[in-house]
């Protein structure tokens, strides 16, 4: 804050040459937006540190998968080699059917990322959207408002039971499921600010200039959401997982062809006192994802706040 | 006010009744075959399934059973449980448990809201000092582990190490109690801790502080006073809300330490086909749920008068 | 009433070479009697106190208050005994409630409220004498009536009246005893009003059941049932007492719990917390005042095995089974405490086997000609069952001596025995000509005779059209990781043993009910499944596999034989149907009906119309001593806290080692 006054200030003191784009720039306002959560971003060098931490993470579980010593579709049972502490043929041992678990833990991070991903991306995606018309056109709240409490009055476990008996467990089936009952927070969030902000003088103002609604929502709105929703996103991550995580240990998770860490972290629970190993790799990882998640999430929601900005 | 309250206790019957028959629904659309058991279906013939299935009005259509259920609920009459307890009550088997999950539930919120509240204050008051660091790493701590594994550690570190039973139970009722609460706490304590850091971090930048401040004012007063008092009140519309599902108790924890409440009632039921239990449980805590946000805006009112439920009764 | 008896002995003596013959009678049982001799009926009637095999530990100091578990997926769902169904909670209610006949740890049939029985006509009426001074006691001990003949007349109309049990418990008397099915849809026209108000005379009437007094009870079966009197352990003959039901009404009776029901057994519960701990206390009005009964046994609901193992550790369970991981952890470590404290369990009372699906469709509904002409061949069945090493699949439930898991015969061994004592399992693995155990190679398997028959198997196939590998689908469920792990076990066994270029074993899901799903559509190639006994009759397991029977379980439904019309696979089926109607022919002497049974199993197993698999042997440390517990193949009998041989100290892999032989030893003879 106080840094930033300062340099407008300085700004404000200085002379400045003309010229037409700067003009034009000025004259609509128009500064970019993104350009200055970047810049306010990049200031922050633990939350960008944890950033690439977080894509190392990823690229390096393709990269492990390659350089691992089996391939996960090729793994074979076998007693003899059960509970091998890790070793040079083993990097993380092997588990209790004797299969290397390096590839299993990069395969699970693998899955577990990328539906903790698509799920958060998802819930933005819809919860954004609901809540915008939610928010703004006042005739659907009743409505809106009716359908979150059904909604949110029902136990998610009762709708994961019941998909999964009447359609099945497979990765595409629980990201669309885990997205349908996850996006009523974040619409909730976007709804109560929309409202806040719907009619402020700018709005009315850019209402009688005959703005349209969708501009409005996009360009006068949006923007005070971003930090909202970037913080419920950064934390959706982890809570995916450990949804996950206790739907498997119900038996409500991923079908068994598609490990996740949620189910290693689950099979481990019986063995981790004997091969503390077995339990500590997957921990590890949902941990350093969960950790980036939330402090990227913290920073880039500062970041986005167009009040630290101007 | 008395008005807007009666509007708003209707509103939240119909969405209770509509939550309920949504289930109803959801429920009469598993095949039949599950009301049995892999026992049962092993050695009943496909007459004496249709038998059982007719005796316990389970082969009428959705409709008229629905009908059926909303003429006993006028009565009060919840049904009787299937399989959980055969032939018993819905209400009864609910009425044994829910005690026990509403104790444990309020002793681990009543400690974690203590902790929690002032861990938030001092991180707020020494924000990015190292107060504030040891919270937010054991807020995080607690977030990335997931309960599966954090329950598992508590209850070895605990039975081994401290010797602390590892079993509920109800002879030895308070020690037994310790490692379950612990478990809600933990949780919960970083909740609480988070979201206090996060208003009270939120109205300390606010300009009426800043005045406070020129003013000459001590941060212990504008700390009490003021940004504890506004910082509190949107944590105040969660209190109630979570203070009556104690009562829906904790899934996992209840699970791991046999504790007899109302965690695991839930998936047993829907994993049994108990169908009334799990109509019954819905409709306690969705009425709860409801009951408690309700509650919560009052609390809020309280703690801020600006408010006024009348008013603004549209926006919430 | 003296009269009565003695002209009852005699029936009874008369009975006895029948029964003692069949080893359903407790001729082989404790006391030291000779088997075969008339007056074991009575002589033993006095209660049982098997110490056969106290002899190794005898000098240890029992428990006196047992701590034992149940995960909390085993929860009780009734306190009714009529009602259950379920084997999770007849384990509890057998120690709350007392039938007409028990078992001894070896099996065979002993009194319990009937002091003598018999049949005169081949098993067509049973006469059971009932003792006296039976009372019904509340949940504090105190009497509250008589326990008589009047109770299993109340016990057996409540479960064949339809609007009071729904139809719960009704397939064994409806099988057996005469008018059983007749009342049942009788009280199905009635409305529910009518048929909970009647009184018992339309059912005396109608139901082969009487009570010429208060201690004397008659069953009258369709036909002639041998093995009636096994069925008699079972919770479908139970008692009931009137004066509770009038008490609680007929709402209150189904819904009764352990507060206000009446217990007649050995203990009862004083303590009921679901999902956390149960209390039971001796019943100090049980009728066997000579068994030994621990003053209290308490049942704690443990999260999963893991936890159990923990309570064991730190001293609070009496027992524990042990996980693969947990077993191996203790037998690789020779420092680890309980090292030398491993003990094998018994099995199960299940007889597992693979039963094929003889009309197997694929999922979208057409016909799996190719798998379907494959399993009619019998080179091709044959070559599963001399080359198909389970070995380290049995390795998942047995790690140790994983072998000991081989199951070579249908019926389930210790369910019959023949009158000179063999073992009819042993009988049929001498027939068979199967080799002895010798902890190293399953014994049936022959890799010649599989190659053999593979190589035979092939080429008659693929002049048919069989196109090789040929795949097999394999249905576990969806959420059950222990159930992958034992299918890709099972999955590299075929692969090693059968060879990639025959069958490739597919791992298919289902999600949850193998029945809806896998069964129905008809999609598996095969399904392991494992057949526990109702009664004490080789016609239990054989004739579930007979063909044109609708009756006949895996028939029907899972081998879907009776849809086979045309081909050699039908003439052995029809043979093998044959020599088991040949052998239920055979009322009048045990022994041949058994040695009937025997050929139409011999006939069935060497051509592989369904194959062996395996038997359920686990690993546990334990202060109990297994083969004190009463270990009948039928019934609800065996989980009965009564004569347990117990040792504060736990038993060392040594000992239980000794009395392991001295039990099989105690059996042979």
């Amino acid at each position: 804050m106080e840094d930033n006054k300062q340099i407008n200030e300085e700004e404000l003191f200085s002379f400045v040459e003309y010229s037409p784009e700067e003009a034009e720039r000025i004259g609509y306002s128009d500064y970019s937006y993104w350009k200055s959560v970047f810049q306010s971003f990049l200031k922050k060098k633990a939350a960008v540190a944890l950033t690439v931490i977080f894509f190392a993470l990823v690229i390096f579980s393709f990269i492990a998968l390659a350089i691992g010593k089996y391939d996960y579709k090729a793994l074979v049972p076998d007693s003899k080699l059960a509970f091998i502490k890790p070793n040079g043929e083993y990097w993380f041992g092997t588990d209790n059917l004797g299969r290397d678990y390096w590839c299993q833990v990069w395969y699970a991070a693998q899955t577990s990322i990328k539906l903790a991903v698509l799920v958060a991306f998802g819930e933005c995606f819809v919860g954004i959207t609901i809540g915008c018309i939610w928010g703004y056109v006042r005739r659907l709240d009743r409505v809106f408002t009716e359908i979150y409490n059904v909604i949110n009055n029902i136990p998610t476990i009762i709708y994961m039971t019941l998909i999964a008996l009447m359609i099945g467990q497979s990765f595409f089936i629980m990201s669309v499921s885990l997205i349908a009952f996850g996006w009523l927070t974040m619409a909730r969030n976007v709804r109560n600010l929309v409202i806040m902000y719907r009619d402020r003088e700018y709005n009315l103002a850019s209402r009688c200039l005959g703005t349209s609604i969708g501009r409005i929502l996009v360009k006068n709105i949006f923007p005070y959401l971003i930090s909202v929703v970037i913080l419920r996103l950064a934390l959706s991550i982890p809570g995916t997982i450990t949804l996950e995580s206790t739907l498997s240990y119900l038996g409500l998770g991923l079908g068994i062809d598609t490990p996740s860490l949620g189910i290693l972290l689950r099979n481990a629970r019986s063995y981790f006192l004997d091969y503390p190993y077995l339990l500590i790799f997957p921990a590890v990882i949902v941990s350093v994802i969960t950790i980036t998640f939330y402090l990227i999430g913290n920073a880039f929601s500062d970041a986005a706040d167009p009040r630290n900005h101007v | 006010m008395a008005k807007y309250t009666i509007k708003r206790l209707l509103q939240s019957a119909v969405t209770v009744l509509i939550v309920v028959t949504i289930v109803f629904l959801l429920l009469r659309l598993l095949p039949t075959d599950y009301y049995f058991t892999e026992d049962q279906l092993m050695k009943f013939t496909d007459q004496q399934k249709h038998d059982a299935l007719e005796a316990a009005g389970l082969l009428d259509s959705p409709g008229k059973q629905l009908i059926h259920f909303y003429g006993r609920l006028l009565h009060f009459d919840l049904g009787e449980s299937r399989r959980i307890q055969h032939g018993v009550a819905v209400t009864k088997v609910i009425g044994s448990k829910f005690t026990v999950s509403m104790r444990l539930g309020m002793i681990s919120m009543a400690i974690s809201l203590v902790i929690g509240v002032s861990m938030g204050i001092i991180q707020a008051r020494f924000k990015d000092k190292i107060p504030d660091y040891i919270g937010t790493v054991y807020t995080i701590f607690v977030n990335a582990v997931p309960g599966l594994v954090s329950y598992s550690l508590v209850l070895i570190f605990g039975s081994r190490v401290l010797g602390l039973p590892s079993m509920y139970s109800t002879r030895k009722a308070t020690e037994s109690s310790i490692l379950p609460i612990v478990c809600l706490a933990m949780t919960s304590i970083a909740y609480y801790a988070l979201w206090t850091r996060r208003y009270m971090v939120d109205e300390i930048n606010k300009d009426y502080i800043k005045l406070a401040r020129v003013k000459g004012m001590s941060t212990k007063t504008i700390m009490v006073k003021h940004v504890l008092r506004n910082a509190f009140v949107p944590l105040a519309q969660y209190i109630p809300a979570s203070l009556l599902l104690t009562i829906s108790g904790s899934l996992l924890v209840e699970r791991f330490f046999s504790v007899p409440g109302m965690g695991p009632l839930l998936t047993d039921a829907i994993n049994r086909y108990d169908t009334n239990v799990v109509q019954a449980l819905v409709m306690l805590y969705a009425s709860l749920g409801i009951i408690g946000v309700f509650l919560g805006d009052i609390l809020m009112m309280i703690f801020d008068p600006r408010i006024t439920l009348v008013d603004k009764g549209g926006t919430r | 009433m003296r009269k009565s008896v003695s002209k009852m002995v005699a029936v009874v003596a008369a009975a006895a070479l029948v029964l003692s013959g069949c080893g359903g009678g407790s001729g082989q049982s404790t006391q030291g009697t000779t088997a075969g001799s008339q007056d074991t009926q009575s002589t033993t009637a006095a209660g049982s106190a098997p110490e056969t095999t106290a002899a190794p530990v005898s000098d240890t100091e029992p428990i006196k208050d047992m701590v034992t578990y149940e995960t909390q997926n085993r929860e009780v769902e009734t306190f009714n005994i009529l009602y259950s169904q379920s084997a999770t909670d007849l384990q509890v209610l057998t120690n709350m409630y007392e039938g007409l006949l028990s078992n001894d740890p070896k099996g065979q049939l002993v009194p319990a409220l009937a002091e003598e029985w018999g049949t005169e006509d081949g098993g067509l009426t049973w006469t059971f004498k009932l003792r006296q001074g039976v009372k019904w006691v509340d949940i504090n001990g105190n009497e509250k009536a008589d326990c008589n003949a009047q109770d299993f007349i109340t016990g057996l109309e409540w479960i064949l009246n339809y609007h009071k049990n729904s139809s719960a418990n009704t397939s064994m008397p409806m099988e057996l005893i005469k008018g059983a099915s007749e009342y049942y849809e009788y009280t199905k026209s009635l409305s529910a009003e009518e048929a909970t108000t009647m009184d018992n005379s339309k059912f005396l009437e109608m139901v082969g059941i009487a009570a010429p007094d208060d201690y004397t009870l008659v069953y009258t079966c369709i036909t002639e049932k041998p093995y009636f009197d096994t069925v008699t352990t079972y919770n479908c003959l139970y008692p009931a007492p009137k004066a509770l039901i009038d008490e609680l009404g007929v709402e209150g009776f189904i819904a009764m719990n352990n507060e206000n029901m009446w217990y007649n057994g050995a203990y009862t519960m004083t303590s009921y917390i679901q999902g956390n701990e149960k209390i039971f206390t001796k019943n100090e009005s049980y009728w066997d005042k000579d068994c030994s009964l621990f003053d209290t046994v308490t049942v704690k609901m443990v999260e999963s095995t893991d936890v159990a193992y923990q309570l064991y550790q730190s001293g609070e369970l009496d027992n524990t089974i042990l996980t693969e991981s947990n077993l191996n952890t203790i037998y690789n470590s020779t420092s680890n405490e309980f090292h030398d404290q491993l003990v094998e369990m018994r099995p199960t009372k299940y007889s597992f086997q693979i039963h094929f699906n003889y009309d197997k469709r694929n999922e979208d509904g057409s016909v799996d000609t190719n798998w379907n002409t494959a399993i009619a061949n019998t080179a091709f069945r044959q070559a599963w069952y001399y080359g198909l090493d389970l070995t380290a699949w049995y390795g998942r439930t047995n790690s140790i001596n994983p072998l000991k898991c081989e199951n070579n015969a249908y019926t389930m061994q210790g369910l019959i025995t023949f009158s000179d004592g063999t073992e009819y399992s042993k009988y049929i693995e001498q027939q068979l000509g199967i080799k002895d155990y010798d902890g190293e190679n399953m014994r049936r398997i022959d890799k010649d005779k599989a190659a053999e028959l593979k190589a035979q198997a092939m080429e008659e196939l693929s002049a048919q059209g069989v196109t090789f590998p040929v795949g097999v689908d394999y249905y576990i469920a969806a959420s059950n990781q222990t159930q992958l792990d034992s299918a890709l076990v099972l999955q590299q066994a075929f692969s090693d043993s059968l060879g990639d270029d025959f069958v490739v074993l597919n791992i298919k899901t289902y999600v949850s009910s193998l029945v809806k799903e896998v069964r129905e559509p008809r999609l598996h190639s095969f399904v392991i499944n494992g057949w526990g006994a109702d009664y004490g009759d080789p016609q239990n397991y054989l004739g579930q596999e007979v063909y044109g029977e609708d009756n006949a379980y895996y028939s029907a439904n899972y081998s879907n034989a009776n849809d086979l019309t045309e081909g050699e696979i039908v003439d052995i089926y029809k043979e093998y149907s044959e020599l088991v109607a040949k052998a239920n022919a055979i009322n009048d002497d045990l022994d041949a009906r058994y040695k009937a049974y025997a050929e139409a199993e011999v006939y069935f197993i060497q051509n592989a119309l369904a194959i062996p698999c395996y038997y359920n042997i686990q690993w546990q440390l334990t202060r109990v001593n297994d083969y004190s517990k009463i270990n009948a193949m039928y019934g609800i009998q065996n989980n009965k806290y009564k004569n347990w041989e117990t040792s504060v100290d736990a038993y060392t892999t040594e000992q239980y080692d000794a009395i392991a032989k001295a039990y099989e030893e105690g059996t042979a003879n």
